[in-house]
């Protein structure tokens, strides 16, 4: 355990150890919804974000003469990506494009306006850091503010877990039960876009979304049960990125990249053990082979 | 637009006094007045007036694109009205069961975590749903079904599970799309049965869509018959009696 000793990678460790579980469990709800590519673009308009939080910092720093408390800028960071959020969802419901279309505009635009600001300020060199993420970016200040979101999102997705399943399962089901569904939905965009924005410093914009996606994606594979499966995600989310972090640190590796390949490496493990589960699929009717098919358009492995 | 105003004149008179009949002594479960909506700027449906009461199984038939299933979502409170009002019994306990589920077909969830989530019971210990004896998974024969996955369950057993859930709620008004469209529910003649084990012995008021007009002739109490708006009601032998079928839809083809 001689890599505790050092500060930056306790604070990196901190950070996975918080972001990973929950990332992970709230991916279950956003592949099962077809939301993977609104974290991506979501991560991608952070770059704005981050663009905005140095500006703010050298502004401070040349007009006042203080610096920015530490976590100040991850906190305004956190904003800008509820505000986009917020943004797109509300174009969404409007209707007028689709939703892909959306977040496809508002991604580039935000990529080429945060490339702009970095350009400016001189800081071009921060561009690879908020790509791809870095091992010594979280300050202690950061890791708090981690905390904090991390905490509040455990606490809204613990009390209204029920209802949040149910519109999962079926949006008119929930809307028939009187569940506030559209409430309910922005309030999982926001948690979303809050959770990206604090595992973007660690994985960078380009990869955090597979902190989202490929823990739930595994736990798919080897949970007999929903139950499970929450279960799952949030334990592979919780060591895919802890390992990651070490991985890095042993190996000389970006932590990014290590971390999104950890992750995958946990994917691969799931599949491996995917046949041994086999028993449990026996039972499946004919039933399910029709409905797979006509939810993808790919032949399900039954029909080949 | 009362019950049965549509029917031909010399009928007027005997329909009005069944629709008298069918209202006397008995308070409404679910009454609608003028209602009206839709999808976008077009209106699915309007000025539909009806009426369910307790202990009668109400149909809804129509061509396709009458606007059936969507009112069947406004009444379940899915989408919002644009006209008119609902009045409910007071403190009406309601279930609706959708034409088909649009969840994600993969994803692992078994029907004792799906019956916990419809319930209300605890999500993380759906033991219960076997300890307990449950009537309506008794009689629907989902008790074996606990351990499956949705996903993995036929069309029929599926329905049975969802029309399971929705009785276990223990509903007054039950509202139904599309219940037997294709799907080996119980065997048409055991649905028939069921809906009118309902009725009569739970005193249930069902409201049913169906294409099935064989199923809604010899199942109903009572008929409306919707082509965006109410073209006729009354008992079946008189709604549907072939020639105003005929009529009725030749008058209103459907759009598209």
């Amino acid at each position: 355990m001689d890599f505790l000793s050092y500060d930056f990678l306790r604070r990196a460790l901190s950070a996975a150890a918080l972001a990973g579980p929950v990332c992970g469990f709230l991916g279950v709800f956003l592949t099962a919804r077809g939301m993977a590519f609104f974290s991506d673009a979501l991560a991608h308009t952070a770059i704005t974000g981050v663009a905005l939080g140095l500006l703010a910092e050298g502004a401070v720093e040349f007009w006042f003469g203080f610096a920015l408390p530490p976590g100040l800028p991850s906190g305004l960071l956190i904003l800008w990506c509820l505000g986009a959020a917020w943004l797109m969802a509300s174009l969404f419901e409007s209707a007028r494009w689709r939703p892909d279309t959306v977040m496809a505009f508002c991604f580039t635009g935000s990529v080429a306006f945060g490339v702009l600001v970095l350009g400016k300020l001189g800081r071009y060199g921060f561009l690879e850091e908020t790509l791809f993420g870095d091992i010594n970016a979280n300050s202690w200040g950061d890791v708090a503010v981690l905390g904090a979101v991390t905490m509040s999102a455990v606490i809204v997705l613990g009390r209204r877990l029920r209802e949040f399943l149910l519109i999962l399962l079926d949006e008119d089901l929930a809307l028939a039960d009187g569940i506030p569904v559209r409430r309910l939905n922005r309030i999982l965009v926001l948690l979303v876009a809050a959770v990206v924005a604090i595992a973007l410093k660690l994985l960078g914009a380009l990869l955090v979304s597979a902190l989202l996606v490929v823990p739930a994606a595994a736990a798919r594979l080897v949970a007999p049960n929903l139950r499970l499966l929450l279960v799952f995600a949030g334990i592979g989310g919780f060591l895919g990125s802890v390992g990651g972090v070490i991985l890095s640190f042993y190996l000389d590796l970006p932590t990014g990249p290590t971390i999104v390949l950890t992750q995958l490496a946990l994917l691969l493990i799931a599949l491996g053990l995917q046949p041994l589960l086999g028993h449990r699929r026996r039972s499946q009717s004919r039933g399910s082979a029709e409905a797979t098919t006509s939810q993808s358009i790919w032949p399900s492995s039954e029909s080949r | 637009m009362g019950p049965g105003s549509e029917q031909g004149s010399e009928g007027r008179s005997d329909a009005a006094d069944v629709a008298i009949r069918r209202a006397a002594s008995r308070p409404f479960l679910l009454r609608t007045e003028g209602i009206a909506a839709g999808y976008g700027d077009e209106a699915a449906f309007e000025e539909v007036s009806l009426e369910v009461f307790g202990r009668e199984v109400v149909s809804l038939i129509g061509p396709n694109g009458a606007g059936k299933t969507t009112l069947l979502r406004c009444l379940a409170g899915i989408l919002p009205l644009r006209q008119g009002r609902v009045e409910k019994a007071f403190g009406l306990r309601m279930s609706y069961l959708p034409q088909r589920l649009s969840f994600d077909r993969l994803l692992p969830v078994t029907v004792a975590e799906f019956l916990s989530l419809r319930l209300g019971r605890p999500f993380f210990r759906p033991g219960w749903a076997k300890q307990e004896r449950v009537e309506s998974l008794e009689e629907l024969g989902v008790t074996s079904l606990l351990d499956r996955r949705l996903g993995e369950l036929s069309g029929g057993e599926r329905q049975r599970v969802f029309l399971a859930a929705a009785l276990a709620k223990r509903p007054q008004l039950l509202l139904l799309d599309e219940p037997a469209t294709g799907v080996d529910l119980l065997g048409a003649a055991a649905f028939d049965a069921l809906l009118h084990r309902l009725r009569d012995r739970d005193g249930l008021g069902i409201l049913l869509v169906s294409h099935d007009l064989h199923l809604v002739h010899h199942i109903s109490d009572w008929v409306y018959f919707l082509n965006r708006r109410i073209l006729a009601s009354g008992p079946p032998k008189e709604v549907m009696r072939e020639d105003q079928l005929a009529a009725a839809y030749q008058r209103f083809p459907h759009p598209g």
